[in-house]
């Protein structure tokens, strides 16, 4: 069978009227907290985990997670959509792959042009959807391929170097992104070790023996996280929001932005499949480009159509080209496709190479369902886009208890066990102090979902070695990726020495 | 950057990689054969951990001298309170059940958050923890701590 072939068969799961109505949810509640300020993709998505998981329960394991993923996956790229909303309407971005909009998306909203701009961001959008979608489908296959023949020293070097990118990139300071990631391995080893049934660091606490859960610990450090943020700083909306008026664009108006939205798809694609860089960095790359090759530069930062066209359509395909890592290789290259990852293994589905063989329906589902929630997700933008518009004034009063009260819910109503909820709140408390520190928490979270596949990996290796480590090193496919894991930490810190600026991802 | 907090977070990661490195010199050392155990993974990160933590410790000497830059104070009032009574909440969620200790804790929230608006607090609390309830318990069939016994119902 063929990608098309394949394809079909998605469709026709996507297509069933649960998995519609899920990605329909999926894509509405990540436009709104996309929107909402002080909640973003990742915590919106970690949030979601245990109510999806208490929706889906009757459903038989293959189709709750089926379905789980499919609203998972809709509140990741709805959020991209729901960000560029603040950005033009109030100055401040929606979430961190929506700051460079705010450059000329904002100025235009003042030139009385914000139904054009928030339109525009809308069709980028969808087109940049579909684009890193169709590379999704011709990359999909021929990458698991090759990654089923990877033995355990190459997917324990694979994975240090999925470990390394994000680490290399995330926060202002290496060092403590590599605290952060050991930090996150090690905690994966608390509990029952899977190959001899050894306890580890439990000291006779039976909560401790299936391990930290997952899906508190991200609750935790990032809804929770952000929550103390708003509380502690009082980040407050002011300032006037902006009013919308026309939105359907211009022939002129598409004309100008045809171009950006194709190279910026096309920037934000590549730069979502290599991990660590994720939406953020792909939306400032676009822009850039678009300055660069711009006739008339000097109309950039004062309501250029392409200055919102090119970041929002890059970090839209920079969210579909992240699916490609997680879902062929099993390596997260973002903090939202670790959380992602996780809820995946929540329902005993390990994404991977194997994933398209052992599970086709979860994989080419999904993939279908994507392009059914980015039309959902223009159809929704274009003539909403002034109910959603109102959101932005919801009073954080009622926001902020409520999300708090949301994720104790979801974390009771999955474990239920009240060390789950402490545990949640002294995630919530560290994980807002380290991150206010410039401590990131992305890499302690994927070093949480990889541990038990690193370790694994790496016993595996050297119990065929007989436990001797230059295995890594002499066999040549491991090689090239410990090599490229060293460069990746390494060239930034070179370049920082120069004095070179780095651009780096905050995405959290 | 805080070179205090660094400082402090970097002597915090040492103790913790160290507690990590010491623990796992308990864990065996070989499983079913195999000379390589459990205790290897944990071993060497822990070692990883105690050289990171000193690398950071270190970096903090030469931080350059911060100017005081006065940010808006933080408001460790409101987060206190919100931080005990979302503690006092989850001890409690088992004892009093969900929709009462949820209907106090968006109580104290919402006001805590801005002081007034009596009416409105009072009905979306209530909604909201009714309405969870609801949805899940008798929608979904999930279970949660239900209204305590000595209300008589």
């Amino acid at each position: 069978m063929d990608a098309f072939h394949y394809l079909l068969n998605g469709f026709a799961t996507a297509l069933q009227w649960q998995n519609i109505i899920f990605a329909f949810v999926g894509v509405l509640i990540g436009t709104v907290v996309g929107v909402l300020p002080g909640i973003g993709p990742i915590s919106g998505v970690a949030l979601l985990i245990p109510v999806t998981a208490s929706l889906t329960g009757g459903l038989p394991p293959e189709e709750a997670a089926t379905s789980a993923i499919i609203l998972l996956a809709g509140v990741y790229y709805g959020a991209m959509y729901g960000g560029s909303t603040t950005s033009i309407l109030l100055n401040t971005p929606g979430e961190s792959s929506s700051v460079v909009t705010v450059l000329d998306g904002y100025p235009m909203a003042k030139q009385g042009r914000a139904g054009v701009a928030l339109a525009i961001a809308a069709i980028g959008s969808f087109v940049a959807g579909i684009v890193s979608l169709v590379g999704l489908v011709f990359l999909a296959e021929p990458l698991s391929d090759v990654a089923l023949k990877l033995s355990p020293a190459d997917e324990f070097s694979l994975m240090i170097l999925g470990l390394c990118a994000l680490s290399g990139l995330a926060g202002k300071s290496v060092t403590k992104a590599l605290i952060m990631t050991v930090f996150g391995l090690l905690l994966a080893t608390i509990g029952m070790d899977n190959v001899s049934g050894v306890a580890r660091f439990t000291f006779d606490m039976p909560e401790l023996y299936s391990g930290l859960e997952f899906l508190t610990i991200a609750v935790g450090v990032f809804a929770l996280g952000e929550v103390f943020k708003t509380i502690l700083e009082r980040d407050a909306n002011e300032g006037e929001i902006a009013k919308i008026s026309r939105i359907l664009p211009t022939k002129q108006d598409l004309k100008e932005s045809a171009g950006p939205i194709i190279r910026g798809s096309l920037v934000g694609f590549f730069k979502g499949i290599v991990p660590g860089s994720g939406a953020t960095l792909a939306s400032f790359l676009a822009y850039l480009l678009e300055k660069k090759i711009s006739k008339n530069p000097e109309k950039f930062g004062k309501g250029a159509i392409a200055g919102v066209a090119a970041p929002e359509s890059a970090n839209n395909a920079a969210s579909g080209g992240a699916m490609i890592p997680l879902l062929t290789l099993g390596i997260p290259g973002t903090g939202t496709t670790a959380v992602l990852m996780g809820a995946l293994i929540m329902y005993n589905v390990q994404p991977g190479p194997l994933l398209f063989d052992e599970h086709p329906t979860i994989a080419w589902g999904l993939i279908a369902s994507m392009f059914i929630g980015n039309l959902m997700l223009l159809i929704l933008n274009m003539p909403l886009v002034k109910v959603f518009a109102k959101l932005i004034e919801t009073p954080p009063k009622y926001l902020i208890p409520m999300i708090v009260a949301i994720s104790i819910f979801g974390v009771y109503a999955v474990r239920v066990s009240v060390f789950d909820l402490v545990l949640l709140l002294i995630c919530g408390v560290v994980g807002y102090f380290l991150a206010k520190n410039d401590f990131p928490m992305a890499p302690l979270v994927l070093g949480l979902v990889l541990g038990p596949m690193i370790e694994n990996n790496l016993r595996r290796a050297l119990t065929t070695s007989n436990g001797d480590f230059s295995i890594f090193i002499e066999k040549p496919v491991s090689l090239v990726f410990l090599i490229i894991a060293v460069l990746w930490i390494s060239v930034p810190l070179i370049m920082k020495m120069r004095g070179k600026k780095v651009v780096v991802n905050v995405e959290g | 950057m805080s070179k205090t907090f660094d400082r402090y977070a970097s002597l915090l990661f040492l103790v913790l990689g160290a507690a990590f490195l010491i623990g796992s010199q308990n864990i065996s050392a070989s499983a079913y054969g195999s000379n390589v155990g459990p205790n290897i993974f944990p071993l060497g990160l822990g070692a990883l951990l105690v050289l990171l933590s000193l690398r950071l410790f270190y970096e903090t000497f030469k931080y350059k001298q911060e100017e005081k830059k006065q940010g808006p104070a933080l408001d460790y009032k409101r987060f206190l309170i919100i931080l005990v009574a979302a503690l006092l909440y989850v001890l409690l969620l088992e004892e009093i059940g969900y929709v009462v200790s949820t209907f106090l804790f968006l109580l104290v929230g919402f006001q805590t958050m801005s002081k007034g608006k009596w009416l409105s607090t009072l009905l979306i609390s209530g909604a909201f923890s009714f309405g969870i309830y609801f949805l899940y318990v008798n929608v979904l069939d999930g279970s949660l701590p239900g209204l305590p016994a000595w209300l008589g119902f």
